[in-house]
Protein backbone atom coordinates (compact mmCIF):
# COMPACT_ATOMS: atom_id res chain seq x y z
CA UNK A 1 0.00 0.00 0.00
CA UNK A 2 2.88 2.62 0.73
CA UNK A 3 4.51 2.14 -2.43
CA UNK A 4 1.85 2.48 -4.18
CA UNK A 5 1.18 5.46 -2.45
CA UNK A 6 4.40 6.62 -2.96
CA UNK A 7 3.96 6.30 -7.07
CA UNK A 8 0.42 7.76 -7.02
CA UNK A 9 2.07 11.05 -5.35
CA UNK A 10 5.05 11.27 -7.89
CA UNK A 11 2.65 10.52 -10.39
CA UNK A 12 1.12 13.61 -9.30
CA UNK A 13 4.60 15.36 -9.56
CA UNK A 14 5.06 14.53 -13.12
CA UNK A 15 1.83 15.61 -14.15
CA UNK A 16 2.89 19.11 -12.39
CA UNK A 17 6.20 18.90 -14.39
CA UNK A 18 4.30 18.34 -17.70
CA UNK A 19 1.85 21.36 -17.00
CA UNK A 20 4.26 23.64 -16.06
CA UNK A 21 6.45 22.27 -19.08
CA UNK A 22 3.63 22.82 -21.58
CA UNK A 23 2.70 26.32 -20.55
CA UNK A 24 6.06 27.76 -20.88
CA UNK A 25 5.65 26.86 -24.89
CA UNK A 26 2.44 28.91 -24.43
CA UNK A 27 4.30 31.62 -23.08
CA UNK A 28 6.75 31.76 -25.61
CA UNK A 29 4.41 31.67 -28.51
CA UNK A 30 2.87 34.70 -27.05
CA UNK A 31 6.16 36.47 -26.60
CA UNK A 32 6.77 36.09 -30.03
CA UNK A 33 3.57 37.45 -31.28
CA UNK A 34 3.61 40.64 -28.95
CA UNK A 35 7.19 41.24 -29.43
CA UNK A 36 7.33 43.22 -26.30
CA UNK A 37 9.71 42.83 -23.42
CA UNK A 38 8.39 40.68 -20.72
CA UNK A 39 10.78 40.26 -17.65
CA UNK A 40 8.70 37.83 -15.97
CA UNK A 41 6.61 34.85 -16.62
CA UNK A 42 2.87 35.19 -15.91
CA UNK A 43 2.80 31.33 -15.31
CA UNK A 44 2.01 30.46 -11.59
CA UNK A 45 5.10 30.09 -10.05
CA UNK A 46 5.50 26.45 -8.71
CA UNK A 47 5.30 25.65 -5.13
CA UNK A 48 7.31 22.97 -3.57
CA UNK A 49 6.93 23.23 0.17
CA UNK A 50 3.26 23.08 0.29
CA UNK A 51 3.12 20.38 -2.64
CA UNK A 52 5.66 18.43 -0.23
CA UNK A 53 3.54 19.12 2.83
CA UNK A 54 0.30 17.84 1.22
CA UNK A 55 1.88 14.79 -0.08
CA UNK A 56 3.45 14.01 3.69
CA UNK A 57 0.08 15.09 5.02
CA UNK A 58 -1.82 12.46 2.28
CA UNK A 59 0.53 9.80 3.14
CA UNK A 60 0.21 10.31 7.12
CA UNK A 61 -3.70 9.80 6.12
CA UNK A 62 -3.40 6.79 3.93
CA UNK A 63 -1.13 5.01 6.41
CA UNK A 64 -3.35 5.73 9.64
CA UNK A 65 -6.54 3.80 7.62
CA UNK A 66 -5.42 1.86 5.06
CA UNK A 67 -8.84 -0.29 5.21
CA UNK A 68 -10.43 2.59 3.06
CA UNK A 69 -8.21 4.59 1.47
CA UNK A 70 -7.76 3.49 -2.13
CA UNK A 71 -5.69 6.48 -3.76
CA UNK A 72 -3.88 9.97 -2.47
CA UNK A 73 -2.36 11.93 -4.78
CA UNK A 74 -2.04 16.07 -5.25
CA UNK A 75 -3.26 17.56 -8.05
CA UNK A 76 -0.89 20.19 -10.25
CA UNK A 77 -2.69 23.30 -8.57
CA UNK A 78 -1.71 21.40 -5.10
CA UNK A 79 -5.13 20.55 -3.97
CA UNK A 80 -4.68 17.24 -1.98
CA UNK A 81 -7.15 14.34 -3.25
CA UNK A 82 -8.25 10.87 -1.31
CA UNK A 83 -9.89 8.63 -2.90
CA UNK A 84 -12.04 5.99 -0.64
CA UNK A 85 -13.75 3.17 -0.30
CA UNK A 86 -18.02 4.26 -0.38
CA UNK A 87 -18.30 2.19 3.19
CA UNK A 88 -15.72 4.97 4.53
CA UNK A 89 -17.46 7.42 4.13
CA UNK A 90 -18.21 7.87 7.64
CA UNK A 91 -15.07 6.94 9.09
CA UNK A 92 -12.91 8.61 7.19
CA UNK A 93 -14.30 11.92 7.87
CA UNK A 94 -15.07 11.29 11.57
CA UNK A 95 -11.26 10.59 11.58
CA UNK A 96 -10.56 13.68 9.72
CA UNK A 97 -12.59 16.23 11.54
CA UNK A 98 -11.53 14.61 15.08
CA UNK A 99 -8.12 14.09 14.79
CA UNK A 100 -6.01 16.20 15.83
CA UNK A 101 -2.90 16.87 13.31
CA UNK A 102 -6.31 17.24 10.99
CA UNK A 103 -9.51 19.15 12.19
CA UNK A 104 -10.92 19.30 8.78
CA UNK A 105 -13.98 20.60 10.95
CA UNK A 106 -15.96 22.22 8.11
CA UNK A 107 -17.56 20.99 5.38
CA UNK A 108 -17.53 23.07 1.90
CA UNK A 109 -19.45 21.65 -0.44
CA UNK A 110 -20.50 18.02 -1.52
CA UNK A 111 -21.45 17.27 -4.84
CA UNK A 112 -21.50 14.45 -7.55
CA UNK A 113 -19.88 13.94 -10.76
CA UNK A 114 -21.56 11.50 -13.72
CA UNK A 115 -19.37 10.17 -15.92
CA UNK A 116 -21.79 7.44 -17.93
CA UNK A 117 -18.71 4.92 -19.46
CA UNK A 118 -17.84 3.77 -16.01
CA UNK A 119 -19.23 1.05 -13.97
CA UNK A 120 -19.72 2.96 -11.08
CA UNK A 121 -20.80 6.44 -12.72
CA UNK A 122 -21.57 8.84 -10.22
CA UNK A 123 -18.01 10.29 -7.87
CA UNK A 124 -18.88 11.82 -4.78
CA UNK A 125 -17.22 14.65 -4.14
CA UNK A 126 -16.32 16.35 -0.48
CA UNK A 127 -14.85 19.52 -0.08
CA UNK A 128 -13.47 19.67 3.98
CA UNK A 129 -11.61 23.06 5.31
CA UNK A 130 -9.45 22.98 8.31
CA UNK A 131 -9.72 26.76 10.00
CA UNK A 132 -6.56 25.62 12.67
CA UNK A 133 -4.17 24.41 9.82
CA UNK A 134 -5.48 26.34 6.68
CA UNK A 135 -5.94 23.76 4.73
CA UNK A 136 -8.40 22.18 2.31
CA UNK A 137 -9.04 18.98 1.28
CA UNK A 138 -10.95 16.84 -1.42
CA UNK A 139 -12.68 13.66 -0.74
CA UNK A 140 -13.78 11.24 -3.70
CA UNK A 141 -15.64 8.08 -3.53
CA UNK A 142 -17.95 6.17 -5.67
CA UNK A 143 -21.35 4.93 -6.63
CA UNK A 144 -23.65 4.02 -9.27
CA UNK A 145 -27.85 4.11 -9.47
CA UNK A 146 -28.63 1.51 -6.64
CA UNK A 147 -25.96 1.70 -4.62
CA UNK A 148 -27.05 4.02 -1.11
CA UNK A 149 -23.88 5.87 0.09
CA UNK A 150 -24.00 6.83 3.84
CA UNK A 151 -25.33 9.50 4.64
CA UNK A 152 -22.12 12.49 6.00
CA UNK A 153 -25.02 14.31 8.39
CA UNK A 154 -24.26 12.59 11.26
CA UNK A 155 -20.61 13.91 10.95
CA UNK A 156 -21.27 17.20 9.02
CA UNK A 157 -24.43 19.02 9.45
CA UNK A 158 -23.84 20.95 6.58
CA UNK A 159 -23.95 18.06 4.65
CA UNK A 160 -27.97 17.80 4.74
CA UNK A 161 -28.90 19.58 1.87
CA UNK A 162 -25.97 19.20 0.10
CA UNK A 163 -26.57 14.99 -0.43
CA UNK A 164 -30.17 16.35 -0.92
CA UNK A 165 -29.15 18.72 -3.78
CA UNK A 166 -27.18 15.62 -5.09
CA UNK A 167 -30.39 13.35 -4.61
CA UNK A 168 -32.47 15.68 -6.63
CA UNK A 169 -29.87 16.55 -9.31
CA UNK A 170 -28.12 12.55 -9.60
CA UNK A 171 -30.59 10.27 -7.87
CA UNK A 172 -27.69 9.54 -5.50
CA UNK A 173 -29.39 7.88 -2.51
CA UNK A 174 -28.33 8.05 0.63
CA UNK A 175 -28.64 6.26 3.41
CA UNK A 176 -29.66 7.18 6.82
CA UNK A 177 -30.75 11.15 5.66
CA UNK A 178 -32.86 12.56 8.06
CA UNK A 179 -34.57 13.99 5.19
CA UNK A 180 -34.47 13.29 2.02
CA UNK A 181 -36.10 14.84 -0.30
CA UNK A 182 -36.19 17.04 -3.47
CA UNK A 183 -34.51 20.40 -3.16
CA UNK A 184 -34.16 22.48 -6.12
CA UNK A 185 -36.99 20.95 -8.53
CA UNK A 186 -40.13 21.67 -9.62
CA UNK A 187 -43.08 19.61 -6.86
CA UNK A 188 -43.86 16.58 -8.68
CA UNK A 189 -40.69 16.69 -11.44
CA UNK A 190 -39.67 13.66 -12.47
CA UNK A 191 -35.90 12.36 -13.03
CA UNK A 192 -32.69 13.88 -12.25
CA UNK A 193 -31.67 16.79 -14.35
CA UNK A 194 -27.41 16.58 -13.89
CA UNK A 195 -27.31 13.21 -15.63
CA UNK A 196 -25.70 13.04 -18.64
CA UNK A 197 -28.62 10.65 -20.06
CA UNK A 198 -31.47 13.53 -18.96
CA UNK A 199 -31.84 15.26 -22.23
CA UNK A 200 -31.39 18.94 -22.40
CA UNK A 201 -34.57 19.86 -23.50
CA UNK A 202 -36.03 17.72 -20.54
CA UNK A 203 -39.56 15.48 -20.73
CA UNK A 204 -41.99 18.08 -19.81
CA UNK A 205 -42.99 21.75 -20.51
CA UNK A 206 -45.43 23.58 -18.58
CA UNK A 207 -47.53 26.28 -19.23
CA UNK A 208 -50.48 28.07 -18.19
CA UNK A 209 -53.94 26.93 -19.63
CA UNK A 210 -56.85 29.42 -20.10
CA UNK A 211 -59.65 27.05 -20.16
CA UNK A 212 -58.69 24.85 -17.38
CA UNK A 213 -57.08 27.90 -15.09
CA UNK A 214 -53.91 26.13 -13.51
CA UNK A 215 -51.02 25.18 -15.13
CA UNK A 216 -50.62 22.05 -16.77
CA UNK A 217 -47.75 19.45 -18.12
CA UNK A 218 -47.57 18.26 -21.11
CA UNK A 219 -44.67 16.66 -22.95
CA UNK A 220 -42.39 18.68 -24.79
CA UNK A 221 -43.21 18.86 -28.53
CA UNK A 222 -40.05 19.78 -30.58
CA UNK A 223 -40.53 20.89 -34.08
CA UNK A 224 -37.61 19.37 -35.50
CA UNK A 225 -38.03 15.86 -33.99
CA UNK A 226 -34.67 14.72 -33.43
CA UNK A 227 -31.40 16.62 -33.80
CA UNK A 228 -28.02 15.53 -33.32
CA UNK A 229 -25.52 17.68 -31.14
CA UNK A 230 -21.78 17.77 -31.88
CA UNK A 231 -20.46 19.18 -28.92
CA UNK A 232 -16.72 18.22 -29.39
CA UNK A 233 -14.04 20.69 -29.17
CA UNK A 234 -11.93 21.36 -31.68
CA UNK A 235 -8.91 21.70 -29.68
CA UNK A 236 -7.28 19.79 -27.38
CA UNK A 237 -8.51 19.65 -23.53
CA UNK A 238 -6.16 18.46 -21.49
CA UNK A 239 -2.45 18.55 -23.72
CA UNK A 240 -0.77 17.70 -20.06
CA UNK A 241 -2.93 14.54 -19.83
CA UNK A 242 -1.73 13.14 -22.81
CA UNK A 243 -1.22 9.32 -22.51
CA UNK A 244 1.91 8.29 -23.81
CA UNK A 245 1.64 6.23 -27.21
CA UNK A 246 2.14 2.08 -27.14
CA UNK A 247 5.90 1.56 -27.29
CA UNK A 248 6.74 -1.31 -29.99
CA UNK A 249 6.79 -4.27 -28.17
CA UNK A 250 9.57 -5.73 -26.65
CA UNK A 251 11.93 -8.16 -28.37
CA UNK A 252 13.05 -11.41 -25.73
CA UNK A 253 16.50 -12.45 -26.67
CA UNK A 254 16.15 -15.61 -28.51
CA UNK A 255 13.34 -14.08 -30.36
CA UNK A 256 14.79 -12.86 -34.62
CA UNK A 257 13.99 -9.54 -34.94
CA UNK A 258 11.51 -9.13 -37.97
CA UNK A 259 12.96 -8.62 -41.62
CA UNK A 260 13.01 -5.14 -43.06
CA UNK A 261 12.50 -4.99 -46.81
CA UNK B 1 -6.67 30.26 39.00
CA UNK B 2 -6.64 30.93 35.42
CA UNK B 3 -10.36 31.52 36.19
CA UNK B 4 -10.11 34.80 38.19
CA UNK B 5 -7.73 36.23 35.36
CA UNK B 6 -9.25 35.17 32.09
CA UNK B 7 -12.95 36.33 31.45
CA UNK B 8 -13.60 34.38 28.47
CA UNK B 9 -12.26 32.78 25.90
CA UNK B 10 -13.63 34.76 23.03
CA UNK B 11 -15.04 31.61 21.16
CA UNK B 12 -18.73 31.15 21.12
CA UNK B 13 -19.63 28.10 22.96
CA UNK B 14 -16.46 27.35 24.61
CA UNK B 15 -16.18 28.88 28.09
CA UNK B 16 -13.24 29.01 30.47
CA UNK B 17 -11.45 26.04 32.23
CA UNK B 18 -11.13 26.60 35.82
CA UNK B 19 -8.53 23.59 35.99
CA UNK B 20 -7.10 22.81 32.54
CA UNK B 21 -4.17 20.35 34.03
CA UNK B 22 -6.75 18.46 35.72
CA UNK B 23 -9.08 17.73 32.92
CA UNK B 24 -6.26 17.43 30.24
CA UNK B 25 -4.62 14.78 32.60
CA UNK B 26 -8.04 12.59 32.43
CA UNK B 27 -8.57 12.87 29.33
CA UNK B 28 -5.02 12.02 28.21
CA UNK B 29 -4.96 9.22 30.28
CA UNK B 30 -8.25 7.83 28.81
CA UNK B 31 -7.22 8.22 25.31
CA UNK B 32 -3.92 6.43 26.06
CA UNK B 33 -5.84 3.56 28.05
CA UNK B 34 -8.19 3.65 24.65
CA UNK B 35 -5.27 3.39 22.42
CA UNK B 36 -3.61 0.22 24.23
CA UNK B 37 -6.56 -1.70 23.34
CA UNK B 38 -5.26 -0.88 19.14
CA UNK B 39 -2.91 -3.59 18.12
CA UNK B 40 1.38 -2.58 18.10
CA UNK B 41 1.87 -1.53 14.82
CA UNK B 42 -1.13 0.20 13.90
CA UNK B 43 -0.24 3.49 12.49
CA UNK B 44 -3.24 5.67 13.92
CA UNK B 45 -2.05 4.24 17.40
CA UNK B 46 1.34 4.84 16.87
CA UNK B 47 1.22 8.47 15.55
CA UNK B 48 -1.72 9.36 18.33
CA UNK B 49 0.68 7.99 21.19
CA UNK B 50 3.33 10.19 20.32
CA UNK B 51 1.09 13.27 19.89
CA UNK B 52 -0.92 12.39 23.05
CA UNK B 53 2.06 11.96 24.84
CA UNK B 54 4.46 14.49 24.25
CA UNK B 55 1.45 16.88 25.08
CA UNK B 56 0.85 14.83 28.12
CA UNK B 57 4.60 15.68 28.64
CA UNK B 58 4.03 19.35 28.65
CA UNK B 59 1.31 19.55 31.06
CA UNK B 60 2.79 17.68 33.71
CA UNK B 61 6.06 19.78 33.37
CA UNK B 62 4.22 22.86 32.72
CA UNK B 63 2.36 24.37 35.57
CA UNK B 64 1.46 27.80 34.09
CA UNK B 65 -1.12 27.95 31.78
CA UNK B 66 0.09 30.92 29.37
CA UNK B 67 3.41 28.84 29.02
CA UNK B 68 1.97 25.49 28.36
CA UNK B 69 -0.70 27.19 25.95
CA UNK B 70 2.84 28.33 23.89
CA UNK B 71 4.00 25.01 24.72
CA UNK B 72 1.49 22.93 23.03
CA UNK B 73 1.33 25.39 20.20
CA UNK B 74 -2.13 24.58 19.31
CA UNK B 75 -4.64 27.85 20.54
CA UNK B 76 -6.32 28.43 23.84
CA UNK B 77 -5.85 26.04 26.48
CA UNK B 78 -9.40 25.19 26.26
CA UNK B 79 -9.27 24.50 22.50
CA UNK B 80 -6.79 21.74 23.36
CA UNK B 81 -8.86 20.23 25.83
CA UNK B 82 -11.76 20.62 23.53
CA UNK B 83 -9.06 18.19 20.47
CA UNK B 84 -8.49 15.86 23.46
CA UNK B 85 -12.74 15.21 23.93
CA UNK B 86 -12.29 14.98 20.17
CA UNK B 87 -9.35 12.88 20.05
CA UNK B 88 -10.77 10.39 23.25
CA UNK B 89 -14.62 10.10 20.96
CA UNK B 90 -12.44 9.33 17.91
CA UNK B 91 -9.82 6.62 19.10
CA UNK B 92 -13.20 4.57 20.65
CA UNK B 93 -14.88 4.75 16.95
CA UNK B 94 -11.44 3.77 15.83
CA UNK B 95 -11.18 0.27 18.05
CA UNK B 96 -14.98 -0.33 16.21
CA UNK B 97 -13.96 0.57 12.71
CA UNK B 98 -10.58 -0.89 12.51
CA UNK B 99 -8.85 1.09 10.18
CA UNK B 100 -5.51 -0.67 10.08
CA UNK B 101 -6.82 -3.62 8.30
CA UNK B 102 -5.96 -4.42 4.74
CA UNK B 103 -8.01 -2.10 2.10
CA UNK B 104 -11.58 -3.74 1.42
CA UNK B 105 -11.85 -3.94 -2.07
CA UNK B 106 -9.54 -2.03 -4.79
CA UNK B 107 -11.51 0.14 -7.08
CA UNK B 108 -12.92 -0.75 -10.30
CA UNK B 109 -10.37 -0.52 -13.21
CA UNK B 110 -10.27 2.89 -14.61
CA UNK B 111 -12.39 4.42 -11.87
CA UNK B 112 -9.97 7.52 -11.20
CA UNK B 113 -8.93 7.62 -14.43
CA UNK B 114 -9.29 11.29 -15.24
CA UNK B 115 -9.99 12.22 -18.37
CA UNK B 116 -11.33 9.12 -19.23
Amino acid sequence: MAASLVRFVRGGLGRSYNLARGSCVLQQQTRLQSATTETSPTIKPKDAVTHSQLAAFGEYVAEMMPKYIQQVQVTCYNELEVMIHPDGVIPVLTFLRDHTNGQFRNMIDLTAVDVPTRQNRFEIVYHLLSLRYNSRLRIKTYTDELTPVDSAVPVHMAANWYEREVWDMFGVYFANHPDLRRILTDYGFEGHPFRKDFPLSGYVEVRYDDEVKRVVAEPVELSQEFRKFDLNTPWEVFPAYREPKEAAPKLEAGDAAPEKK
Amino acid sequence: MAGLLKKTTGLVGLAVSHNPHERLRILYSKILASLQTMPQDAAYRKYTEQLVSERFQHVKMEPDVEKLEKKINCGQIEEVIFQAECELALSRKMTEWKPWEPLIEEPPPNQWKWPI
